[in-house]
C-alpha cells in the first residue's frame, strides 16, 4: 500500500527554485487559495450545531477541550511512538532483507512468492489476525505497521543492491580492503541511498497504518479518539481530529523529505 | 610472431610472465580469452598495450592486477612473488573513472580512500593534498564527483591511486574517453608524474599514437585468445614533447610499424572468421 | 566482438527460456516445504501459539465456509464495491488530474491544495464517513472512491504535465481540437504513468475497502473477518484473510490483462525501460 511521490514543481530559474525543485517540493502557495476559501466559506456561511457540518470554529473548540480534558496530548504521544518504532524497525528490517534478496538471486526467488503475497495483502485485513496472535499490545500495532511499511524499504535496497556498481568493488578489491570496510565504505552508503528513499515512500504508509489500527482496535492514539469522537455523534472534533492527524502527517512527511534530501545532497539535481 | 627473450635480471622486474593464460567458463563450454604469453616489465618503465578489440588487453591487464586469476599452469610474478590477488603497490585505474569514484564522497575524501587506515589529521591531509596537486586539483577538493567534467574525475581516480604512492600504475584507457586537448595535457601529466615518482606504468590504449608517445615499449595483442603480435622499442629521448617528438622520423616509424601490426592483425581475425 | 561483450554474452543465456525455465520453481518449492513445515509444526505440537491454526485446518474452514455461502457472498461484495468505488475515483481522477496537467493556470492555483489533502491519511476519513453515512454499502463506496482517486489523480497530473515539449508542438501544427489532443497525444503519452496510478488507485480501493467493512460495513471480507476474530474462530479467520491476498492478486492481475489488451505497446515500452 504505498502512495504516489511528490509531484514536482515548475523548475525555477533561480538558483532556490533549483535547488528546491531537486527536492520536489515546489509548488506555488496560490495553490492553497481554494482550501482557504474554502474553509472560510464554510466558516461564514456554516452553522456551530449543524449535524453533520459545523464550521470550523466549533472544531477548534472540541479540539482545545479534548487538551483540556487530558486525552489529546498522550493520544498523539502514543501515536508518534508506535510511528517512530515501526519505522526505525522497518528500516532495519527491511534494509537487510533488501540487502539479502538483492545479494543472493537464489534467495530472491525462493522467498518470492511468500514475500509477494505478504505485499500484496491489505493490511487492514491483517489486524484482526495480530489481535488474535498478538491482542491489544504495542507489539501488535508495530508488527503490523512494519509489515505495511516495509516494502518500499526492501524493494529499494533490493534494487539498490541489483544494480549495485561493479566498478566499485573492482576498487575496493584493488586497495586491498577487508570486507568489514569493503561493507562499512562502499556497500553500505551506496546502499542508503535507496533505503532513504524506501523511507520517504514508507512513512505514509506508516501513518495510514498506525492510525487504522488505532481506530480498528481502540489502542490508545489519534486514531482512537478519531474514532470515539466518531461513536459519540461528535462531528466537529471528529473534523477538528482529522485535520490535526492530518497536518500532523504532512508535517511528518516533510520533516521525513528533509532529511532525505540531507543525505543525498551529494547527487546531482535530478 | 617471434617474441623477443627477457635478458634483465629478476631484480629489475615489475612483472615476470611464463606461460600466461587465462580461461573461463560459460554456458558453451570454457573459453580461453589468453593464449600462453611471455613477457616481462621493467622496473620504472612505462610500457603501452595496443591491440585488436578481444585480444584479451583488459583481462591480462586484470591479471596483473591480481583481479583475475590466471591458470594454474602459468607463472606470473609481481616483483619476484607469485601474484595470489592484488599485489602490494600495484594499483590500477579504470576506465569507467565515473563508476569508480564513490559518489557520497567529496574529491578529498575519495583520494583518502586508500590512505585513510594507515594515516590520520593532519598527516592524511598533506597526502591528499600533494596527490591532488600532482594531478592539479587541488582547488575542488571539497566538491562532489558529479560536478567534475570526465577529464576531470579521470585525474581524481588517477590522483587517488597516486597518493598510495604505487610502484605501478596499471592503467585501462585512461583517456579513451576524453577529447583531444584533455587528452594530451593529461598524457603530458602522466609522463612528469613518471618523472617525479618513477613508478612502472602499464597502460591500454586503442591509440596507436599515444602508445607510441607515451611508452617505453609497446606490447601488441592480436587474435582470439590473444597472444603477443609484436614488441617495439621506443627508443625515443624524454622529456617527450607533443609537437616535437611526433615530428621525429623514429616516431613516425614507430608509429607505423604498429598500426600495420595491428591492421595485420585485424585483418587476419576478419578473414579466419 | 570486445572482450567485455564476448564476457557479458557468455553468462547470459542465448535463447529465450522455455516455458517450465520461467516458472518460479524454486519459490514454488519453497512455499510448499515452508507449508509443510508448518503443517508438521502443528501436528507435532511444536508450536503452540494458540490462534494459528495449521494449513489444513484453514482448508476445512475454507470447505466450511463455501458450504455455507458465506465466503463467496463476502468476496462477491468486497469487489464489487472495490472496483466500482476505483472505476468512478479513475474517472474523477483522470478528468481532474489531465485538467490540472494541462492548465497551467488551474495548476498554479489548486496544486498545493492537492498536495495538502493527499497527505491526509485517507483512512481518517473513515470515521467522518461513518459519522456522514451511518453502517452501510455507500459509506464504504463513498470511502473507497476518496481514497483512490488521490493516486489516479496525481499520477494523471504527473503524467500529463511532464509530457515533452515536442509533443505538444505537435498537437499545435496539427491545430488539433482540444478533445482530439486529449484523446490522442495526451492520454497516450502519459499512458504508462497513468497506468501506474490506476494501479495504485486498485490497491487503495481494496484496502479502504476491507478498512471500511471491518470498522462500519457489515458486509464483505473484512466483516467477515471481524466476525471470525471476536468468534475466535482463527482457521476460518486465516480463510477470509487468505482470500483478501489472492482477491488483491487476481484484481491486479485483471487490471494487467486489460492494460495489455487495450494498449499492448505500453508493456513493450516498460518492458523496454525497465532493467531486469
Amino acid at each position: 500500500m504505498s502512495q504516489p511521490t511528490a509531484v514536482t514543481g515548475s523548475t525555477g530559474v533561480s538558483r532556490r527554485g533549483r535547488r528546491a525543485a531537486r527536492r520536489g517540493n515546489v509548488v506555488p502557495l496560490r495553490g492553497l487559495a481554494p482550501l482557504v476559501v474554502g474553509l472560510a466559506l464554510w466558516q461564514i456561511f456554516g452553522t456551530d450545531d449543524s449535524a453533520f457540518f459545523p464550521r470550523p470554529s466549533t472544531w477548534v473548540v472540541q479540539i482545545v477541550d479534548l487538551a483540556k480534558g487530558g486525552t489529546l496530548w498522550p493520544a498523539l504521544g502514543a501515536t508518534l511512538e508506535s510511528l517512530l518504532i515501526s519505522l526505525v524497525v522497518a528500516t532495519i528490517v527491511g534494509g537487510i532483507l533488501g540487502i539479502i534478496v538483492g545479494a543472493s538471486r537464489f534467495v530472491d526467488r525462493a522467498l518470492n512468492p511468500t514475500l509477494e503475497f505478504f505485499r500484496a495483502t491489505p493490511s487492514s485485513a491483517m489486524v484482526p489476525i495480530g489481535v488474535l496472535l498478538l491482542g491489544y499490545t504495542l507489539t501488535m500495532k508495530v508488527s503490523i505497521t512494519v509489515i505495511a511499511a516495509i516494502w518500499p524499504i526492501l524493494l529499494s535496497t533490493r534494487a539498490a543492491m541489483r544494480e549495485f556498481n561493479p566498478t566499485l568493488l573492482d576498487v575496493a578489491s584493488v586497495f586491498k580492503m577487508s570486507w568489514p570496510r569493503r561493507i562499512r565504505t562502499i556497500i553500505l552508503p551506496a546502499v542508503s541511498t535507496a533505503v532513504l528513499l524506501g523511507i520517504r515512500v514508507g512513512a505514509p504508509v506508516a501513518i495510514i497504518v498506525t492510525i487504522l489500527i488505532e481506530i480498528l482496535t481502540g489502542i490508545t492514539g489519534m486514531g482512537a479518539l478519531l474514532a470515539q469522537s466518531q461513536q459519540e455523534y461528535n462531528s466537529a472534533a471528529t473534523f477538528g481530529l482529522l485535520v490535526m492527524i492530518g497536518i500532523v502527517a504532512l508535517l511528518f512527511n516533510f520533516l521525513v523529505g528533509w532529511i532525505e534530501s540531507f543525505f543525498t545532497r551529494h547527487l546531482p539535481p535530478a | 610472431m617471434p617474441q623477443r627473450p627477457e635478458l634483465t635480471a629478476v631484480g629489475d622486474l615489475a612483472f615476470s610472465c611464463r606461460s600466461l593464460s587465462v580461461e573461463v567458463s560459460t554456458k558453451s563450454g570454457p573459453k580461453r580469452l589468453l593464449a600462453p604469453l611471455d613477457f616481462s616489465v621493467k622496473k620504472g618503465e612505462i610500457l603501452s598495450i595496443i591491440g585488436t578489440s578481444g585480444a584479451g588487453k583488459t583481462t591480462l591487464l586484470r591479471v596483473l592486477g591480481g583481479l583475475v586469476p590466471p591458470m594454474p599452469d602459468s607463472e606470473v610474478l609481481a616483483a619476484g612473488v607469485p601474484i595470489q590477488g592484488p599485489p602490494d603497490r600495484v594499483l590500477m585505474v579504470f576506465q569507467d573513472y565515473a563508476s569508480s569514484l564513490l559518489p557520497w564522497r567529496t574529491i578529498r575524501k575519495n583520494v583518502a580512500l586508500g590512505l585513510e587506515t594507515q594515516y590520520h589529521g593532519e598527516e592524511l591531509r598533506d597526502r591528499v593534498d600533494a596527490a591532488l596537486d600532482l594531478v592539479g586539483l587541488k582547488a575542488r577538493g571539497d566538491e562532489y564527483p558529479w560536478r567534475l567534467s570526465g577529464g576531470m574525475q579521470q585525474r581524481v581516480q588517477i590522483a587517488r591511486a597516486l597518493a598510495m604512492e604505487p610502484a605501478v600504475l596499471l592503467m585501462d584507457e585512461p583517456f579513451g574517453a576524453l577529447d583531444a586537448i584533455t587528452k594530451s595535457s593529461l598524457q603530458d601529466e602522466l609522463l612528469k608524474v613518471h618523472e617525479q615518482t618513477g613508478a612502472t606504468i602499464i597502460f591500454i590504449t586503442h591509440d596507436v599514437e599515444e602508445a607510441v608517445y607515451l611508452g617505453d615499449r609497446v606490447l601488441a595483442l592480436g587474435g582470439v585468445p590473444g597472444k603477443i603480435i609484436e614488441v617495439l622499442d621506443v627508443d625515443l629521448p624524454r622529456p617527450r614533447s607533443q609537437i616535437m617528438t611526433k615530428e621525429m622520423p623514429e616516431f613516425l616509424r614507430l608509429r607505423h610499424r604498429a598500426y600495420e601490426s595491428v591492421v595485420e592483425a585485424e585483418l587476419r581475425l576478419r578473414t579466419d572468421q | 566482438m570486445s572482450e567485455t561483450m564476448a564476457i557479458h554474452l557468455a553468462r547470459t543465456p542465448a535463447k529465450k527460456k522455455r516455458w517450465y525455465a520461467r516458472w518460479n520453481w524454486t519459490g514454488a518449492a519453497t512455499t510448499l516445504v515452508l507449508l509443510i513445515l508448518w503443517q508438521l509444526c502443528d501436528q507435532l505440537g511444536l508450536i503452540h501459539f494458540a490462534y494459528i491454526p495449521s494449513p489444513l485446518q484453514i482448508v476445512g474452514g475454507a470447505v466450511q465456509l463455501l458450504q455455507e455461502g458465506a465466503l463467496q457472498a463476502a468476496v462477491a461484495h468486497t469487489a464489487t464495491v472495490a472496483v466500482i468505488g476505483w472505476a468512478i475515483a479513475t474517472l474523477i481522477g483522470l478528468i481532474l488530474g489531465t485538467i490540472m496537467g494541462l492548465s497551467k493556470t488551474v495548476w498554479t492555483w489548486t496544486a498545493a491544495s492537492v498536495e495538502v489533502l493527499r497527505s491526509f491519511p485517507s483512512i481518517t476519513f473513515v470515521p467522518l464517513a461513518v459519522l456522514l453515512f451511518g453502517f452501510s454499502s455507500s459509506m464504504e463506496l463513498v470511502v473507497v472512491i476518496y481514497a483512490a482517486a488521490w493516486p489516479v489523480l496525481v499520477n494523471t497530473l504527473e503524467g500529463v504535465r511532464t509530457i515533452s515539449p515536442g509533443l505538444r508542438d505537435v498537437a499545435r501544427t496539427f491545430h488539433l481540437s482540444v478533445w482530439r489532443n486529449i484523446r490522442s497525444i495526451v492520454l497516450p503519452a502519459a499512458a504508462s504513468k497513468i497506468i501506474v496510478g490506476l494501479r495504485l488507485g486498485l490497491n487503495l480501493a481494496l484496502i479502504l475497502a476491507l478498512a471500511a467493512e471491518v470498522i462500519g460495513n457489515p458486509e464483505g471480507l473484512g466483516y467477515g473477518l471481524t466476525v471470525e476474530q471476536q468468534a475466535l474462530q482463527p482457521a476460518r479467520m486465516f480463510v477470509y484473510f487468505i482470500s483478501v491476498g489472492v482477491l488483491g492478486i487476481i484484481l491486479n492481475a485483471i487490471l494487467q490483462l486489460i492494460v495489455w489488451w487495450t494498449l499492448p505497446g505500453i508493456t513493450a515500452l516498460a518492458e523496454r525501460g525497465r532493467k531486469s
